[in-house]
């Protein structure tokens, strides 16, 4: 968990250098999120938020309370609204206030991690899951019911050439392929989504996008998605992702989306063509 | 060294004397590292000690496919000696690490007709015959004498969950799919189906004290 947070924190140290508001009044967001823990003394709370328009995108980070009866009667599991106060210098949470609670797989660390889900089938519907875009924006698989969806999954620093970056390069080869079909379907996306929540910020994954989508980000996004949203993603589509050796072992799973959002075709490790996707996603919108 | 000592009773051969004791001394030390390298070195070979099955564990019945498409039982295996370990081939550390020391092991125990090497995949769904054939041909792999097993996966769960290894290991992104413990392991079983002992895999030392333990349970005394 203390891991995840570095990123956030070096994200927040960078937003905290730009000089983006000259005036040096306090900006207060009204956030939304889940407590993953509250520190014994009250002072500090790791929190799982959702983006904060014109601040920072979602992300699980630590936030500090300089009055520690803010965080009375909060614990782990509490889904709260809060405001953050930012200063020049500075950033602490108040007004917390208890929404709700949540049973997130997870969030109660090892033991809860420990939840096997049976892999879905071709016909089974994938429920609906939150990513962050290369633009720090929240994206859910919903906002693409109605057309045909191909999603993989990938991890920027991926070093072996037969497994990420060829997911990716077929991927621009299918694009390439659909936008030339004639009887392709009108709409239909691609997504390659990162597992690598600590590394790939936005912004990283947006110069990763470039190398292989060049400067047409149509029908084609990179996102990222949460450690939580993983740990309940990935078993479903038989996806693996080991953190060893300091990187990640994986393996590849390629899933084509019907318009319902129902499992239409899946294509396991790397012996496809960007042709055999082509075709299953003109399938899948039939 | 310093000028002073030169103009005293003695100056060359005080030189000299010292420049020799110089020599004596970073030879004695090459000589002591070395030695002592050496020893631990040696110590560390004698650390490789097998681990024994916490609870006895027992080749169960299954029914998979082999890295040629060919159907294999545990009737199969029966009467055999095994060195089993478990990979999948998305796996960029120990996999091919540990899959280095079956190769080694297999080198080790070419003219043994009553010995098998067994390396189950945690990954089916990927790892097909034809992928695991493709990995195993990186290793040199007989598929004759070192079988790639694939198949259903909960078949494959049970049979390294019930034979070999305990499950849960806690968070699964920091665990061999399918949240096994201790799956650098290579374990060794009898003629009669029982696990014996397991050595790590990744320690170099492992093929050989592998190769040590087969030859114990081929000729029983």
């Amino acid at each position: 968990m203390n891991l995840k947070i570095i990123p956030a924190v070096l994200l927040l140290a960078l937003v905290g250098c730009k000089p983006a508001s000259p005036s040096s009044a306090p900006r207060n967001f009204t956030v939304h999120g889940i407590v993953m823990s509250v520190a014994t003394d009250q002072r500090h709370a790791t929190i799982k938020h959702d983006a904060i328009p014109g601040y920072m995108a979602a992300m699980t980070m630590n936030f500090a309370a300089r009055n520690p009866e803010v965080l009375n009667g909060v614990s782990v599991g509490d889904i709260i609204s809060f405001t953050l106060v930012v200063t020049e210098t500075n950033d602490w949470i108040e007004n917390a206030q208890r929404l709700g609670i949540t049973n997130v797989i997870g969030l109660s660390g090892p033991p809860g991690w420990h939840v096997v889900e049976p892999a879905l089938a071709v016909g089974d519907t994938l429920p609906d899951y939150e990513f962050t875009d290369e633009n720090g924006a929240l994206v859910r698989l919903a906002d693409f019911r109605g057309h045909p969806v191909a999603l993989t999954f990938f991890f920027t620093t991926c070093p072996l050439p037969d497994y990420c970056p060829r997911m990716n390069r077929n991927f621009e080869e299918t694009r390439k392929i659909l936008a030339l079909e004639t009887n392709a379907p009108a709409r239909w996306q691609l997504l390659s989504i990162s597992f690598d929540s600590n590394f790939d910020t936005p912004q990283r994954l947006s110069s990763y996008a470039r190398v292989y989508r060049g400067n047409d980000p149509a029908h084609w996004l990179f996102l990222v998605a949460a450690t939580n949203t993983l740990a309940s993603l990935a078993p479903k589509l038989d996806l693996s992702v080991w953190q060893e050796g300091g990187s990640f072992s994986h393996n590849l799973r390629t899933v084509v989306l019907n318009a319902q959002g129902k499992i239409s075709r899946q294509f396991d490790g790397n012996d496809w063509t960007p042709q055999q996707l082509a075709d299953a996603i003109a399938d899948a919108a039939r | 060294m310093q000028p002073a000592e030169k103009t005293a009773s003695q100056p060359v051969q005080s030189r000299e004397e010292r420049l020799f004791l110089l020599i004596i001394l970073v030879l004695g030390s090459v000589a002591g590292l070395g030695f002592w390298f050496a020893a631990s070195a040696l110590n560390r070979h004698d650390e490789l000690r097998g681990i024994r099955p916490e609870k006895p564990r027992q080749l169960v019945d299954f029914s998979l496919t082999d890295s040629t498409g060919r159907q294999v039982t545990r009737a199969e295996l029966q009467g055999k000696v095994l060195a089993v370990s478990f990979l999948f081939t998305g796996c960029g550390t120990t996999c091919p690490e540990v899959s280095q020391r079956m190769a080694e092991i297999q080198r080790l125990t070419t003219n043994q007709p009553d010995t098998r090497l067994v390396s189950l995949t945690v990954d089916p769904r990927t790892d097909t015959p034809p992928v695991l054939a493709k990995w195993g041909a990186r290793y040199g792999a007989d598929p004759n004498r070192w079988l790639m097993l694939t198949g259903n996966k909960r078949v494959l769960q049970q049979l390294i969950g019930t034979s070999f290894l305990s499950t849960n290991s806690g968070d699964p992104f920091n665990s061999m799919p399918g949240n096994f413990r201790g799956t650098e392991r290579i374990a060794v079983v009898d003629k009669y189906g029982r696990v014996r002992i397991y050595f790590d895999g990744l320690r170099m030392e492992a093929a050989a004290a592998v190769v040590a333990e087969i030859e114990d349970l081929r000729t029983p005394r």
